[in-house]
């Protein structure tokens, strides 16, 4: 039972990191219909900044972490309005973007390893201490991860039910010229949502880098598959599909690296990921409709 | 933007005829990299005909790109000395890098470009485990001598006339480690090992030396040198109750791994014990910058290293020329603490060997002086002991016999032309600098540790 | 020529090889197929490894047994090459419930993607089977107790062997590309809906084109492992499969040259570029920009010319005189109203497309009982059940959202019912695939464009004709001489066909440089080609000029005379009222009335929610 519980505490971090990131990447995809996989790259550019901002500018770790989420929205509103809209409107395949986010992955990620190196980058903060309630092993950044994290769902919940932009926005993701029809200003919606995603984004960086510790330039190469597991498990373009998936997945690898191996646990995530786009990439409560 | 327009004229016309030159000029482009070395003439820049080139072979970049520079400086260090007293039978040392990029595949147009770009090239250095298994043979083809850094088990079973290594496989290492937790009268120990090619060569000897010093393996960690967070490997060894980790794993993988264990343990460290290869300055700063501290990762860290011999004879020099390469090698945060890399080290006592080896042979030719190599090293009767180039050279000429001694002490080659030296336990200092303690483990093999070889 | 240029030549020459091969594999599954194959570095590690634990002998009983693996056969060369092979076809089994036509193209591609993560991670940790991180070393080269394999000598031979397989594969794959089942292949590539509809099975095709592709890149890798005599899971990582896609992308996709250049502009010559740079300050710095150059070059050219440096290759089926006259008339938007169509009124449609059968049997042929389908909740079409007679121009009519293209595409099979049953000649077709039906002769077309774009017009009639001799994987490895005659005979109907619509001059153009009018013409011309028993139409005049619809519509008619049943969607009254009779209204997703137009007209509760005015 122990090992349970203190592998769920594990997998509630995880899931908080998780679930800031898909809620993000699951945005872009449903307003732009596209797989954002420079997603990691803008990920690990903005835990950069931050940890810059704290460290070498000495700025207060709060105030740092802002200039992480900034640099998030700013740079996926960038990549949407120069790279992916312009690729779009020539009515490509959509693979064909799908390379194109590979490429800018590429620049992305070896961009800022050939601007900081390869060596690697410590957070010394004190994580204050460790704390163990209820059979879980949690230090308080970690409570405060998770805590950052149900906060900014709630307000992603509150934008989504009862903005104005937050209906429009699912208008948009639904049906676009539909919505474009009824008098939405879609770009003015697209434009938002890459920047509130963006924002996502970069938290999500900064987060998972205070998180691990210890971080390159190239640690969030890999996180594109739990993030595109998690989306798949809760439906593409679903934001509240993404926190349920975020969390199931996030649990999931940890309780099962506590019981079996845990070199594998990842594993988990990719058999999730396949399983669905075999039986139904529509999420576990899409419908064939929604994409 | 020429071919964008192009493209979007109707019909063929002349499409045909500059598609051809395109793909003409491209084949070009392609033809001309090609002729590039002949053009090049002989190794690029300053080349005399009077010099002799070393070259490390190794990753410089990627995952494993702190080993290159080790193996650099150890080159520049040893070549300093040698040119200062006249070269290797009046021609200077030169130094090359050639970088692997840890990739096994990469590495061999890598090294068939060197030969093609090196003249006089008379030795080679470092081939970590990333490369050696392809680069070893290219080596032996062209009768080049190496000294490698690969602990890998295939060169415990496998002769390759030129292969040196004047380090014990990892095997040994694990022994040596086993032999510090039996210093320390520990008993259970975990295994936390990375599943990289050069980390998973420890587990098995590890293992079974544990057993046979009566003492038990209560965690056994493989880490995925992908991931980002290690908390429930973390965890299972922390309950595991452990008395010590054995471990290694290199990167970011490594200092996450500590630090998760550190406060998933209440903010104190478990004692450690690493392998030589955690001897490496740019982990220590990565451990030390983070929640462990200096001073608590220092107290309770250990590694097994081959003995560095500090108060020998060899060693002020060797201190004083690593030392003096500071800016001249990239990639190294800190040089003193290069100081007792085993790699530096043992190359730079390699090279030191390598050339008084030609100069006794009179010949640059690896066929020709190999032998030497092992009759310098291990010492024939009636040898007098040199522990300096310098020294060495002059006896030589002298007519004597010699017997080098260098940093890493005196090297006695078993029939695969593998070096079993002393191992020593060694701890950080503050500064990122190592030190011996408790005096000699002995004469660690495949299996024990013994008081002589 | 100094001795070691000679071996680092060597050793350029094999590793250009087994780079070309690679990309001609992976070319022929994008570029020419449409399958973003994501993973393609399993098959060329998996073969690699087939080829390495064939030919050493038992683990533990080889070299004190310091490493771990499975077989160990000891076989002597080309068997562990032809095993490498296999082992890459085989791999591509497993992945067949990724590509089939459900799946979108770039799901499918993340997919591939991720399994190939996972499965280097898998390798990566299990020892017993791959011996880890560690890999397999000491690979015995071929013929290694004859030969000297570091010998100059040898090393210019199995450059020279592996030439000759790229070569040979290079035919290979021209054979299967330039046949009747490549214009398939392309043709799915362009609009796999639309293939499918025509009746091509997508998902064994591209099932097909994983396996071929696959065995190619087994030898691939076999090659390379038989030079450097290791077998390393680091040297399979993912990112292997961006630069080869980087390669394809840059040489041209969908040109077995262009693969062949990419390949040697890309994976192998930027590689060797950079080894002659001389070290700088930052070592990190050269490898970290080479990724970065490989991203650019990647989104540089899907922007600048996606085409690559050579472009696919414009296939000409015409003759050689047409051709020429084809290729200097550029395609510009003629103004449709002058479409000629003429000279169908002298075309025997029965001769033409094979029409069997009374011409004055009504009998009913096609049949829905209570058709249902939702979305998330929402009944977009309600128990529909209706009756489609023979030789007859049903309309299936109603405003917009009444169900009309979704009931169509139950019928054709593209979409698949909530509940309902669909009944052809009698028989339940219900869970028939559209691919299946499309054989069975129910043909449909779609509202929006869907004429294969990088097919020239003849191109796209001929894809359409059924039971090509060459239109299978067999079909096209018998070569020319097998299905050539037929194929000619096919060439010459579809050029009839297009004599008789007037647009016999954009024979070679590429379809999707057409009009709007000149497009849907084909894809009607392209549709009878197929053969229907059945013509299920989707808003066929859409966008159309009056004048050529009306062209169309009669033509339709004198269609239906000679024996065809057309079902056709159309929310235009007049086109309905000209041609359509009987008519179906839809409103809502029911079935409002079903008759003539006459009794429609009779119908009050027709005419108020619709015919009004």
């Amino acid at each position: 039972m122990s090992v349970f519980l203190s592998s769920l505490g594990f997998g509630l971090i995880s899931a908080a990191v998780l679930a800031i990131a898909t809620v993000g990447f699951t945005m872009q995809f449903a307003v732009t219909n596209v797989l954002n996989l420079a997603y990691g790259s803008v990920m690990i550019n903005s835990a950069f900044v931050t940890y810059y901002l704290n460290y070498h500018a000495h700025l207060n770790a709060w105030v740092a972490m802002i200039g992480g989420v900034l640099t998030g929205a700013i740079a996926s509103y960038l990549l949407n309005r120069f790279i992916f809209t312009p690729f779009q409107r020539r009515n490509l395949p959509p693979i064909t973007i799908v390379i194109v986010a590979l490429g800018v992955d590429l620049v992305g990620t070896f961009g800022l390893q050939a601007i900081v190196g390869g060596s690697y980058f410590s957070y010394k903060q004190s994580l204050g201490r460790e704390l163990h309630f209820w059979g879980m092993y949690l230090s308080t950044l970690q409570l405060i991860i998770i805590g950052i994290c149900v906060v900014v769902m709630g307000l992603i919940h509150w934008l989504l039910k009862y903005t104005r932009l937050g209906k429009a926005m699912r208008a948009t993701s639904a049906n676009a010229s539909l919505a474009r029809n009824s008098g939405i200003r879609t770009q003015r919606v697209i434009s938002s949502t890459w920047l509130i995603s963006g924002a996502l984004c970069g938290l999500a960086g900064t987060v998972f880098a205070m998180n691990t510790g210890v971080f390159v330039a190239t640690s969030a190469q890999l996180y594109i598959v739990l993030l595109l597991a998690a989306m798949f498990l809760g439906g593409p373009g679903s934001a509240y599909g993404a926190m349920l998936g975020a969390l199931t997945i996030g649990v999931a690898t940890e309780v099962s690296a506590g019981y079996f191996n845990p070199e594998y646990k990842e594993v988990i995530a990719f058999v999730v990921l396949l399983g669905m786009l075999t039986f139904r990439p529509y999420g576990l409560f899409g419908s064939e409709k929604t994409i | 933007m020429r071919f964008s327009k192009m493209a979007r004229r109707g019909g063929l016309v002349d499409h045909s005829r500059q598609r051809l030159v395109l793909v003409a000029s491209v084949l070009a482009l392609v033809a001309s990299m090609v002729t590039l070395p002949v053009a090049e003439g002989t190794s690029g820049a300053t080349s005399f005909k009077g010099s002799i080139t070393i070259a490390s072979v190794a990753p410089f970049t990627g995952a494993d790109a702190a080993l290159g520079p080790k193996y650099e400086t150890a080159c520049y260090a040893a070549a300093q000395a040698i040119n200062a007293s006249g070269g290797v039978m009046s021609k200077q040392v030169k130094c090359k890098t050639v970088d692997t990029r840890g990739d096994p595949a990469d590495a061999v147009p890598a090294v068939r470009q060197m030969y093609a770009t090196t003249s006089n090239l008379v030795l080679v250095i470092g081939c970590t485990s990333d490369e050696a298994a392809t680069v070893v043979p290219i080596f032996g083809a062209h009768k080049t001598v190496s000294f490698c850094m690969t602990g890998q088990s295939e060169f415990d079973a496998v002769h390759y006339p030129y292969f040196f290594r004047l380090v014990p496989p990892d095997a040994a290492d694990s022994v040596a480690m086993v032999q510090i937790a039996k210093r320390h009268s520990f008993k259970n120990i975990a295994l936390a090992f990375g599943n990289d090619a050069g980390s998973q060569t420890f587990v098995a000897p590890a293992e079974a030396a544990i057993k046979a010093a009566g003492m038990n393996v209560v965690s056994n960690q493989t880490l995925d040198m992908t991931a980002s967070t290690f908390q429930t490997e973390a965890q299972a060894i922390v309950q595991s109750h452990p008395d010590a980790i054995l471990m290694e794993a290199l990167g970011a993988a490594g200092v996450a791994l500590l630090s998760e264990i550190y406060q998933l343990n209440g903010n104190k460290m478990i004692p450690t014990i690493g392998t030589s290869a955690m001897i490496d300055p740019v982990f220590f700063s990565g451990v030390t910058s983070g929640p462990i501290g200096t001073q608590n990762f220092i107290s309770a860290f250990d590694a097994d290293n081959q003995t560095v011999n500090a108060s020998g004879p060899a060693y002020p020099l060797y201190h004083k020329l690593v030392l003096q390469q500071a800016g001249k090698v990239k990639g190294v945060p800190s040089f003193p603490g290069l100081l007792s890399a085993n790699g530096t080290v043992h190359l730079y006592d390699g090279i030191n060997l390598a050339a008084l080896a030609m100069d006794m042979a009179k010949s640059t030719s690896g066929s020709k002086y190999k032998a030497d190599v092992i009759k310098i090293a291990e010492g024939v009767k009636g040898a007098v002991n040199v522990s300096s180039y310098a020294v060495g050279l002059r006896d030589l000429k002298a007519g004597k016999k010699i017997h080098y001694i260098g940093v890493g002490g005196s090297y006695q080659f078993d029939s695969y032309q593998t070096a079993f030296g002393p191992f020593e336990d060694d701890q950080f200092l503050a500064n990122g600098t190592t030190v011996a303690v408790g005096g000699t483990l002995g004469f660690c093999s495949l299996t024990v540790c013994k008081s002589t070889p | 020529m100094p001795s070691a240029f000679a071996f680092y030549l060597a050793t350029i020459i094999v590793y250009g090889a087994v780079d070309s091969m690679a990309c001609l594999a992976l070319n022929v599954q994008f570029g020419f197929a449409g399958l973003s194959n994501f993973g393609f570095i399993i098959f060329q590690a998996g073969g690699a490894y087939v080829a390495a634990v064939l030919s050493m002998g038992n683990w533990q009983k080889s070299n004190q047994g310091f490493q771990q693996y499975v077989l160990g056969w000891h076989l002597a060369w080309p068997l562990p090459w032809i095993g490498a092979a296999i082992f890459g076809g085989l791999l591509a089994l497993p992945f067949v419930f990724l590509v089939g036509k459900r799946l979108r193209g770039d799901f499918a591609a993340v997919g591939l993607l991720v399994s190939a993560v996972l499965l280097n991670q898998l390798v990566n940790n299990f020892v017993p089977l791959f011996n880890g991180a560690a890999g397999i070393s000491i690979v015995p080269a071929p013929f290694t107790h004859y030969f000297n394999p570091q010998g100059l000598g040898y090393q210019f031979a199995y450059g020279g062997v592996a030439v000759v397989l790229t070569v040979l594969v290079y035919f290979l794959l021209r054979r299967v590309t330039e046949s009747p089942y490549g214009r398939s292949l392309r043709a799915m590539r362009d609009n796999d809906i639309v293939a499918d509809a025509l009746g091509k099975n997508v998902r064994v095709q591209r099932t097909s084109m994983l396996i071929l592709g696959g065995m190619i890149a087994g030898l691939s890798g076999a090659i390379l492992v038989g030079f450097i005599n290791l077998w390393a899971p680091g040297a399979w990582g993912y990112a292997e499969t961006i630069v080869l896609f980087a390669a394809i992308i840059v040489g041209g996709a969908g040109n077995h040259k262009g693969a062949i250049l990419g390949a040697l502009l890309v994976p192998l010559g930027f590689e060797e570029v950079t080894r002659f740079i001389p070290p700088l300050s930052n070592p990190a710095l050269v490898p970290a920009l080479e990724w970065v150059a490989i991203g650019l070059l990647i989104i540089g050219f899907l922007w600048f010319r996606p085409d690559g440096i050579l472009p696919e290759r414009r296939r000409i089926l015409s003759g050689a005189g047409k051709s020429a006259a084809a290729m200097s008339a550029p395609v510009s938007a003629e103004s449709d109203s002058l479409i000629n169509l003429g000279n169908l009124d002298q075309m025997d449609f029965r001769q033409l497309l094979r029409l069997e059968g009374d011409a004055s049997d009504h009998g009913i042929i096609l049949s829905t009982d209570r058709l249902t389908r939702a979305f998330h909740g929402v009944t977009v079409v309600s128990e529909v059940s209706i009756e489609i007679q023979r030789g007859r121009l049903t309309g299936l009519i109603g405003p917009n959202g009444a169900g009309k293209s979704t009931t169509l595409a139950m019928l054709a099979g593209t979409l698949a019912p909530t509940s309902g049953k669909v009944l052809y000649e009698g028989r339940d077709i219900t869970s028939m695939p559209s691919n299946e039906r499309a054989k069975s002769g129910m043909i449909r077309t779609f509202q929006l464009a869907s004429e294969f774009k990088k097919l020239t017009v003849l191109e796209n009639l001929v894809s359409a004709i059924p039971r090509q001799s060459g239109d299978s994987f067999v079909g096209a490895l018998r070569g020319r001489r097998f299905w050539g005659r037929d194929d000619a005979e096919n060439i010459e109907r579809a050029s009839e066909m297009l004599e008789g619509f007037g647009l016999t001059q954009y024979a070679d153009s590429y379809a999707g440089g057409l009009s709007g009018g000149q497009r849907r013409l084909v894809e009607i011309m392209r549709a009878l080609l197929a053969q229907p028993t059945i013509l299920l139409l989707d808003e066929p005049m859409a966008g159309v000029h009056p004048n050529l619809a009306h062209k169309i519509g009669d033509q339709l008619t004198r269609l239906v005379a000679s024996g065809m049943t057309i079902v056709m969607v159309e929310h235009e009254l007049a086109i309905m009222d000209a041609f359509c009779d009987p008519v179906i209204v839809l409103a809502e997703g029911r079935v409002l009335a079903q008759g003539t137009m006459a009794e429609l007209r009779a119908k009050k509760e027709v005419v108020e929610a619709y015919l009004v005015g």
